[in-house]
Order: C-alpha cells, then structure tokens, then sequence
C-alpha cells in the first residue's frame, strides 16, 4: 500500500517550505554574563542579506536552531542600520540554547526570520526616547537603542535606564560604557540591593524606584519597557503616574512559540497571536487584552 | 444499590462542610460521565451503575481539586485501591479524601481512607483480572515473538499520542512525565513506529506492581488500543514474582523502588 | 444522476483505487470505526461516526517538515516535500469536509504552508449526507447541515430509503472523480432520503457575545473541572490545528517535526523559565472554548467548530463542547451581555 506520489494538481509555483530555515555562519561570540552569550551571524549569502534587511525592521524576532536540538525565539538584537550581520543575544536554558551556546566561530546554526511586527520609530522622528530595561530584557531595546543613535539626528534626548539584580548580570557592558561615554545619551545602570561591588558607581535600588527619580519629563516621550514581569508589573505604574500615556509606552511580549508565523496555535493572548501582531505592544493595547500579566 | 442513601450522604457531607467537594458521576444523554457537586441541593443528580469506569481518583491530582480538600469521591473497589495506593506513594494524607463506597451492587456508605481500607481486605480481597483480558493474554503468549511485534506493533500503530490514558490514570501523577523530557529524549516525539511502541510499553512499565486494574486507561483511549492487557500481565508478574498487591495496604513500599534482601536476584546474570 | 447501490460502495472505492486515486473512507478496525486508506476486504462502514477526523489525511498526526545530514560539527539542509498523493475523501461526513475552510484558512492566511497545500490540492472531498445523528451531534448550531455542501467537491446522497447512493459532482474535481469511477456509478434515477434532523442547540453568536464579556467568569473553574488535561478531544477534533516542533536525530540525520499538539496540556504554554499563562485547567480549557467561538470569529470571520461531536464522544472525562455552549448560551440569557 505504498502512497501515490503523483500529484493530481501540479503546482503552479515554486515549492516554498515555510519551515525552513536557512543556515548563518557564527561570525564572533561574546560572553556578556556568566550564561548570557552573544552570537555575530553572517549570512550564507548577498542574496540572503539582502532579502533580510529589506524586510527586518526593528522588534522583530527570529527563530534561531540547530539541526537536531531544534529551534528558539529571540529577538534580533542588532540594528536594521548595521547590515553585514545580525546579532542575538541569549540565555542558556535547555536544550536549545545550550547547543547554540556551544557553537563556536566559524560554525553555522539555523535562522528564520524575520518574523512579527516592529517598533514604529518613523512615527517617532522628534521625539524624545526613554528606554527602561532590566536584566537579560535588553537586547530588544538594544536594537532600537543602537538603531535611534545611528540616526541620532532625527529624534530628540535619549534617556535609558538599565536595572540588573548584580553588576554580574548586567549585559553589554562595553557598550553601556561606550552610551555612557556620549553626551547625547542619558544613562543611568542600577542593581538590586545587595547587587553592588565594591567599585560600583551606578544606582542602588530597584527600577521601578530608581526610574521615580531619574524620569524625564512625560512631554513629547516615548517610553520602552522589556524587563522580566515582576519588573513590568512594577514599571507601568510608575511610568503612567509619571504621567506617561498608555498609548505612548511600549514593551514586548514574550509567549512560547514554535512556529513564528501564525499557525501552531500557543502564543495567542485572546484573538492576538504574539508572533504576527507582536511582539511589540502598547501599553493600551495590552490594557485591552485579557490576562497578558501585566 | 441504595442510590437514595448515596445521594442524602453526599448531600450531607456538603451542607455540614465535611466535604468541599462530591465526584460521582451523572446521566448525560444517555452516558455516564463524572460529575462535580459543590452543593447540597444538586446531589440528586448522582447515578451509579457498572457503566461508570471513569476512575475518579485521578482528579486529586488537580490542584483545583485539592484546593477543595476533603473531596468526597463515589469509588468502586479499584477505585478505593487507587486512593489506597496513592497513600502508599505519599500523594495523599488520610484526612484529604472520604468515600463513598459502592461495590458488588451495594452501598457502603461514608468511609475514611483507613474504613475503606478495611472494607478492601475484608470484602474485596480478591478482584479478579478480567476473564476476557486474562483468555487474551493467554492468546497472546502462544504466539511467536515475531507474531506477537506484529500485534502490538499494529495496536500501537493507532496510538496518537493524545495521552488520554496517561490523564485518565490516578497513578500517573508525575509532574513531567518521562515522554516529556527532552535532555535526553528517551521517547521520540513522532506519534508512530518505535515512539508509539516506546511510550506505551514504557508506559505500562512504570505501572508494574502499581496498577489496579480499573480499566480506566483502555476505557480512556480513544483509538481502543488493548492496553489492559499489557498491564494486567505485568500485574500478574508483580503478583507472582513479588506479591504485589498494591492498593491493599497503606503502609506497603513499592515493588519496583523497594529492596528486600531476600529477593530473586536469579534473573541477573 | 449517477447512482450507486448503497452495498457497491466498496466497488466504487475498489474502482477508485485502480483510476489512483489514496481512498479515504470510514472502515471498521477492531471494535471502533476510523478513516482509512482504503484496501481491499476492508469493510466500510458508513452508520457510525468515525473517531478520527478527516484532518489526517491533509495535516498528518506527525509529519517531517525539515531534514539536516548531520557532518560532525557542521550539517547540510536535505529537500523535504512530503507525499502529496491524489486523494478522495469519499463517504466522510459533512461536517468534516466543512472543517476544511478552517484549516484552509489557518495554513494560508498568512505565510502559505506549501506541505499542506500540496495535499489540499491533491484531495477530492465527497462527504456523505448524514440521514441519523445522535446526541452529540450539532452541526445546526455553528452553521453547517447534515446535508451541507461546504467543502464539498461532490456529494454522496443516500437514496430510496437508503438503498442506494446519489454521486453529485459539485467542482470540475468532483467531476474527474466521476469520470474516474466510470462503471462504479449507473445513470438512472433515485429519490433521495431525508437529511437528518439535527435540531440547532444554541446560537454561536450569543455565545461568543458572551464569551466577550466574560474572560474571568467563575464557570469556567465549574465547566473545567472534569478535564484531565489529555489531547483526545484535540486529536479528534477535525478543526484543531496547534501543533508542536520538536527535532530529533541520529548520528548522521536530523528531522524537524511537526506533531499535533493540544492547548489542553499543560506544557503547551509553559515558558522555559517556568512561568505559564495558562496556569490551570481551567484557563486552558477556556482557551479552547474561546478560540473557537471567539477568536476565530473575530480573526477569521469563520466559527471554529463544525458541530461533529466527537470531542463529547471520545472524551473520557465527558467534556463536551456542545455541553459547554449550551450552557454558556443559558448563562447568557440569565445575565444579557451589556449593550453599549
């Protein structure tokens, strides 16, 4: 009983498999915390970089896999305004991640993407920009934070508030140095109580509190918040007591996924699937959503 | 059966708050299915009758069941064995559940765990494997090896993976269950060939010396895979091999994770 | 017309066979009635309600979507293109071929899924119009018809008191499918039967009204209470699509697969770090109530269920979704949604 493979209906165009992903040479790897790496990837191709980039904008998300271990989502971390590479920046967790972690130079891993919606920073050209990050939830902000300084010209102050429970979880730390270092940046690092070294010259608390107190004015802002819930559960109070609106505040959401394009079903809040209308929400939008566990 | 008696007890137990919660089982078009009573005045919807086999046990795994500590639960025999059993392997403290006993067209009334303990080995002592299942396993172990693959290969051909029988077992109250590890993967995820074969042996494996025999998974499984039969044969061997009578005595240690120094090592070779 | 004797079914399936056609139909296997390739000596059976649904044949329980040759450190992609055999879905029920719309949509309504396309272009629906449905059945409620043509690339009528069969090709694929039956079917004429009588339990769009209104709602502790948390109603349900990717490999090869998955288990949502959205039954069980009656209306503009009751039917805990909606429609009436 062996199937017929014929196929009553030919095809009429190519056969695409949306599954599949094609393979990016690890071009550079950085250890940014104890188990957070950063990857460099290249793409196998000019015609692949270019397809890429002609559709990433910044807040979309990609699968990245390994043949055999299978595939997990982060968001691209690097800017659209830097075009030889992506970036993405993770935690080893499982299976998954544990393979891509062992990946050295010159390796390749699997990559899909890109995937979801994005920030809408044409919108914001003028205005001012507040990011607030917290622990391993940078990365997301750091594509956007890297993508405004590229065009620094077009937006107004940027203020950037990154919290981390010790100054060993803290990611990115040459870069934070070097937006420290500019005078068209504000930056203002914190850890938790407790999280301090002894030649710690950052804030003291956790975010919430410490963005009470360093906020900028509410007036022509816009604020983005990507942070573990607890934080978020904390921030958004703050920030619209601040007098931020709701419609002005963005952040993502981050629910399991598999397929990234809208089919497998699990990473749905109410009639919204996360990996095509997400991940970047508003604060409004989500306001509106049943449970997002804001 | 004094179904009456059921219904006024469970009744009971509800309007003087020694119960939070009655599972017994209701009439719907024409089939049983479990029902859930949180108040006094809804009891007379209880029914009981030998169609109802759902083994009601297997909810105490849900935490918003054991929120509702004590839960009354309308168990047979098999049933009060699992409640039993679930004590031995310390998934249950005496005071969380009450039964309301039926068994042999009777009712016994309102039991502790400890009371319907008692009731097992004085009345219910010997439950004997299903003549049907037993004649099966008979088949079954004169054939071949080869003939006998091709017949579970065939039964575990169906299996979709839906776990209905993993979910319809009180025993199987693992937080991850081993199907569902990956670092290893022990059991291929793909509902076919050798995963099928591996999930529903290995399945059946951790259950030798702890299943009951209530039939609940085989009545569970949608694709009517004979699964009785591979648990009533390792139930047999436990029995045979080790005397295991799980669900009898509260205080047993399981066969399989329990050493005596007494015991066959004449299989190690 | 094209008429059958209701007895020759299994020729036509023979006949069918031989022109090519991968034949689908309703055959008996061991004590439970499922779709299956048809092969010879099989026996159909067209009175009792299958416990699979047609899905199987377009989106398959586990299928290989992406293949790697494994070389040491580095691996080498290998083309995947399923099967996509020439199908008939013959003598299965309307509301399976009516489930199609949804899975269509769902696999298209975006990205194109080109693996289930493939087979969706190769398959021939001819359901068989239902004249007995049972308790479970409500096909009526969420807008199908025990005699619907939706989905349908032809339809089977029985006729003359069920004696025989009526052959209506709908599509120009309905109509290939006669022309490849050739001898199987007789021109003559045949009186159809009567459709079942399907009374309609609720009205869906009363209970997605309140399905609005009503996320935190205590009913849904009550209504979920029995569920166990298994996959069986998932697995069965012709317009369930979640599925689940995992790899596996050996030393030299690796496949991406995809397998049903279930909102109903618990790990479906589970992050890695441990948080889950949908923490208890309850919210799974409300996800799957919502998805279908509320978020694919809203999404899609298409109701997610098509009333064939096989989740009641195969449920070993006596969930049902009929139960579910008609209850909800009754907690409804007792608090109308607010008007605004």
């Amino acid at each position: 009983m062996s199937p017929d493979t014929e196929s009553a209906a030919a095809p009429t165009r190519e056969h695409r498999n949306i599954y599949q992903p094609i393979p990016m040479t690890v071009a550079d790897r950085r250890d940014e915390t104890a188990d957070v790496r950063t990857l460099r990837l290249e793409f196998p191709g000019d015609a692949e970089r270019t397809r890429f980039f002609e559709a990433y904008r910044v807040g979309q998300f990609g699968l990245y896999g390994m043949p055999g271990q299978g595939e997990c989502v982060f968001c691209v971390a690097s800017p659209p305004t830097r075009t030889d590479a992506i970036e993405c920046t993770f935690r080893q967790a499982g299976r998954v991640t544990a393979a891509l972690r062992d990946r050295e130079v010159g390796q390749r891993i699997t990559f899909r993407g890109p995937y979801g919606n994005h920030f809408p920073i044409e919108q914001w050209k003028g205005k001012n920009l507040l990011f607030v990050a917290g622990g391993i939830a940078l990365p997301p902000l750091r594509a956007v934070i890297w993508n405004i300084l590229d065009r620094r010209d077009e937006f107004g102050k940027v203020a950037i508030l990154y919290g981390a429970r010790t100054v060993a979880d803290l990611v990115y730390k040459h870069e934070l140095a070097e937006w420290d270092a500019r005078d068209n940046v504000d930056l203002v690092q914190t850890v938790d109580p407790g999280g301090e070294t002894d030649d710690w010259r950052g804030k003291i608390g956790f975010v919430p509190a410490v963005l009470e107190e360093v906020a900028p004015k509410p007036a022509d802002t816009i604020a983005l918040v990507c942070g573990p819930p607890i934080m978020i559960k904390f921030t958004l109070p703050v920030l619209a007591k601040l007098g931020f609106p709701a419609a002005d505040t963005y952040t993502t959401l981050e629910n399991r996924m598999k397929c990234g394009v809208g089919k497998c079903g699990r990473c749905n809040v109410g009639h919204l699937y996360v990996c095509k209308d997400g991940p970047v929400f508003t604060v409004e939008q989500l306001k509106a959503m049943p449970h997002a566990d804001m | 059966m004094d179904l009456a008696k059921l219904r006024q007890d469970a009744a009971a137990l509800l309007a003087d708050g020694r119960a939070g919660l009655v599972i017994g089982f209701r009439e719907r078009a024409g089939a049983c299915v479990p029902a859930f009573v949180t108040d006094a005045d809804q009891a007379d919807a209880l029914v009981y009758d030998d169609t109802c086999i759902a083994n009601l046990a297997a909810y105490l795994r849900k935490p918003e069941i054991r929120q509702r500590r004590p839960v009354a639960l309308v168990a047979r025999p098999h049933v009060m064995r699992s409640l039993i059993l679930l004590k031995a392997e310390h998934q249950l403290q005496g005071d969380d559940v009450l039964v309301l006993a039926v068994g042999d067209d009777t009712y016994h009334g309102v039991l502790t765990l400890a009371e319907a303990e008692r009731l097992l080995n004085e009345t219910y002592a010997d439950l004997a494997t299903d003549a049907q299942v037993l004649a099966e396993i008979e088949r079954l172990e004169q054939m071949s090896p080869e003939e006998r693959a091709r017949f579970w290969s065939e039964q575990f051909a169906k299996c979709t993976r839906c776990y209905a029988c993993r979910a319809a077992c009180p025993m199987c109250y693992c937080e991850r269950c081993i199907v569902e590890k990956n670092v290893p993967q022990w059991i291929s995820t793909a509902a076919a060939g050798h995963g099928n074969y591996a999930w529903n042996v290995i399945r059946a494996f951790h259950l030798a010396g702890r299943c009951i025999e209530c039939g609940a998974c085989e009545a569970a499984c949608p694709q009517g895979i004979p699964l009785m039969l591979l648990n009533a044969l390792l139930a047999r061997e436990a029995r045979d091999q080790f005397d295991a009578r799980p669900g009898y005595d509260a205080e047993a240690e399981p066969v399989v994770g329990s050493w005596n120094k007494d015991d066959d090592e004449g299989f190690i070779r | 017309m094209k008429i059958l004797d209701a007895s020759k079914l299994s020729d036509l399936a023979d006949t069918l066979a031989g022109a090519g056609y991968r034949v689908v139909v309703p055959v008996q296997d061991g004590d439970r009635v499922r779709y299956a390739e048809w092969s010879p000596g099989a026996t159909i059976r067209t009175d009792a309600f299958p416990v699979n649904s047609a899905k199987d044949f377009l989106f398959p329980r586990s299928e290989v979507i992406d293949r790697y040759q494994l070389d040491g450190d580095d691996f080498t992609p290998l083309e995947v293109r399923p099967p996509a055999p020439r199908t008939v879905l013959l003598a299965v029920r309307p509301c399976d071929a009516a489930s199609l719309a949804m899975l269509d949509t769902i696999f298209n309504w975006d990205y194109e899924d080109d693996l289930y396309n493939a087979r969706r272009a190769a398959t021939t629906v001819v359901p068989l119009v239902c004249t007995r449905a049972d308790a479970q059945c409500f096909c009526t409620s969420v807008g199908g018809a025990p005699d619907s043509s939706a989905g349908a690339d032809a339809l089977l009528h029985p006729a003359d008191g069920g004696s025989r069969l009526i052959l209506e090709p709908l599509t120009d694929k309905g109509k290939a499918l006669v022309e490849a039956a050739g001898g199987a079917l007789a021109d003559g004429k045949a009186a159809p039967d009567a459709p079942a009588d399907v009374p309609a339990r609720f009205d869906p769009d009363k209970v997605r009204a309140w399905l609005a209104d009503n996320f935190e709602a205590d009913l849904w502790d009550l209504l979920s209470y029995a569920c166990l948390g298994c996959g069986a109603c998932a697995y069965a349900c012709p317009t369930c699509h979640c599925f689940d990717m995992q790899d596996e490999a050996t030393r030299t090869e690796s496949v991406r697969l995809r397998n049903w998955d279930s909102c109903g288990f618990a790990l479906f949502t589970k992050h890695a770090g441990g948080h889950n959205p949908r923490p208890d039954q309850a919210a799974r069980w409300r996800n799957r109530v919502m998805h279908k009656f509320s978020y694919i209306p809203e999404r899609f503009d298409l109701v997610g269920c098509t009333g064939c009751g096989r989740c009641a039917r195969l449920c070993p805990a006596g969930m049902a979704m009929l139960e579910a909606c008609t209850r909800i429609e009754e907690e409804a009436r007792k608090a109308p949604a607010h008007e605004s």
